[in-house]
C-alpha cells in the first residue's frame, strides 16, 4: 500500500514503512521530479509559475504564494495515498517543511481523506520510541490484514 | 524538442539516490559498506559520507543494492530517498559552505536510531488506541469551563 508519512521526509517512517514492505510515499521524490525537468532553468528556484496556480487546488487564492507553491507538491502525495502516518510534535522543521501554515494543510487534508491513518507523537524517551516503533508496525500490519 | 515533451522525459527518468544510513550501534563502519557496495559491481555511483553511504543510479540497481546492504546489518542499516544526485552543486555541503539542508533532521533522527533498531530487534506487541470524537455534552462541559475560569482570571486582573 502507498503511505502518505508526515513530516513528508522522515528518515525513521519511512524506512519503517518499507521494511513491512509497503511503499513510502515521500517527499524526495517529487523533488526529484522537479530537479530533473529540463523545463526549469533557475535552481535552487525550483518552482515555476505555474506551482502556485496548482496549488490553487489545496488552498484559496487569499493563501500566501508559499503555501500554494509548497501545497502544489504536497498535494500529490496526498492525493496517492492510501494510508497515512502523522508524527505531531517533531522538532525540526527545516527546509520545504519549515513551513508551519503548509503543515497544517497537509494534516488537515490527510485527515480529511478518510483512508486508515496513525497520529503519534515524536518520542523523546527510549520507552517512548520503544512503543513508537511497535505502533507504527502493528499498524502496517493490519493494512495489510485489511488489503489481504 | 517541445516542453511537453520535455516533460515527459523528465518523468521517464529511471536514476534514483538513496541514502543508507548506519545506526549508532552497526556492526560494520562507514569504509567497510561502500567496500561491500562496490563489491556487488552494480553500475552505480558510490559516494562514502559521514552516516554511512549514497548511491546514485538506475532504480532496480539501486534497489539491488539497498536490499543487500539491509542484509550486512538489517536492525541498523537504514535507508531514505533523497532527490539530488551526489555532489549535486545545489545541495553538496563543499559548494554551500554550510551543512546541507536536510542534515539537520537527519542529525535529529539519528538520535533515535539506536531505540529504533532495539524496538526493531525485541518487538512487542501494542494496541492502538483510535481517537474517539469529543460528544458534544463534553464539549459544551468544556466550554463552559474555560469561560468560567477566564472570567475568574478577568476578573483578578482588574480587581
Amino acid at each position: 500500500m502507498k503511505v502518505a508519512i508526515f513530516p513528508p521526509n522522515s528518515l525513521i517512517l519511512a524506512d519503517l514503512i518499507e521494511r513491512a514492505g509497503h511503499k513510502a510515499l515521500v517527499l524526495q521524490n517529487e523533488i526529484r521530479k522537479k530537479i530533473k525537468d529540463p523545463e526549469i532553468d533557475s535552481p535552487p528556484f525550483n518552482l515555476t509559475e505555474d506551482d502556485p496556480i496548482k496549488g490553487l487546488k489545496y488552498a484559496a487564492i487569499e493563501v500566501p504564494s508559499g503555501v500554494r507553491g509548497r501545497m502544489s507538491i504536497f498535494g500529490p502525495i496526498i492525493e496517492e495515498a492510501e494510508a497515512a502516518i502523522i508524527m505531531d510534535e517533531a522538532p525540526f522543521g527545516f527546509g520545504c517543511i519549515g513551513c508551519a501554515r503548509t503543515n497544517e494543510l497537509c494534516v488537515f487534508y490527510l485527515r480529511k481523506r478518510g483512508i486508515p491513518t496513525l497520529e503519534i507523537k515524536y518520542p523523546k524517551t527510549k520507552d517512548e520510541t520503544i512503543e513508537l516503533v511497535n505502533k507504527i508496525n502493528t499498524f502496517l500490519d493490519q493494512l495489510e490484514e485489511k488489503n489481504g | 524538442m517541445s516542453p511537453k515533451e520535455n516533460h515527459e522525459v523528465c518523468h521517464d527518468d529511471n536514476t534514483r539516490t538513496r541514502m543508507i544510513i548506519l545506526g549508532p550501534g552497526a556492526h560494520i563502519s562507514q569504509n567497510e559498506l561502500v567496500q561491500k557496495l562496490h563489491m556487488m559491481e552494480l553500475p552505480l555511483t558510490i559516494k562514502s559520507t559521514c552516516y554511512g553511504a549514497m548511491v546514485y543510479g538506475d532504480q532496480e540497481f539501486v534497489n539491488q543494492a539497498v536490499k543487500k546492504a539491509r542484509k550486512l546489518d538489517p536492525y541498523n542499516i537504514f535507508t531514505k530517498d533523497r532527490g539530488f544526485p551526489p555532489g549535486d552543486p545545489r545541495r553538496c555541503r563543499g559548494h554551500r559552505g554550510a551543512a546541507r539542508e536536510g542534515f539537520h533532521q537527519l542529525e535529529k533522527e539519528f538520535r533515535l536510531l539506536g531505540h529504533v533498531a532495539e524496538a526493531l530487534e525485541k518487538p512487542r506487541k501494542v494496541t492502538i488506541e483510535e481517537p474517539e470524537k469529543v460528544s458534544v455534552d463534553d464539549f459544551r462541559e468544556i466550554v463552559k469551563k474555560s469561560l468560567k475560569s477566564s472570567k475568574l482570571s478577568k476578573i483578578k486582573d482588574e480587581g
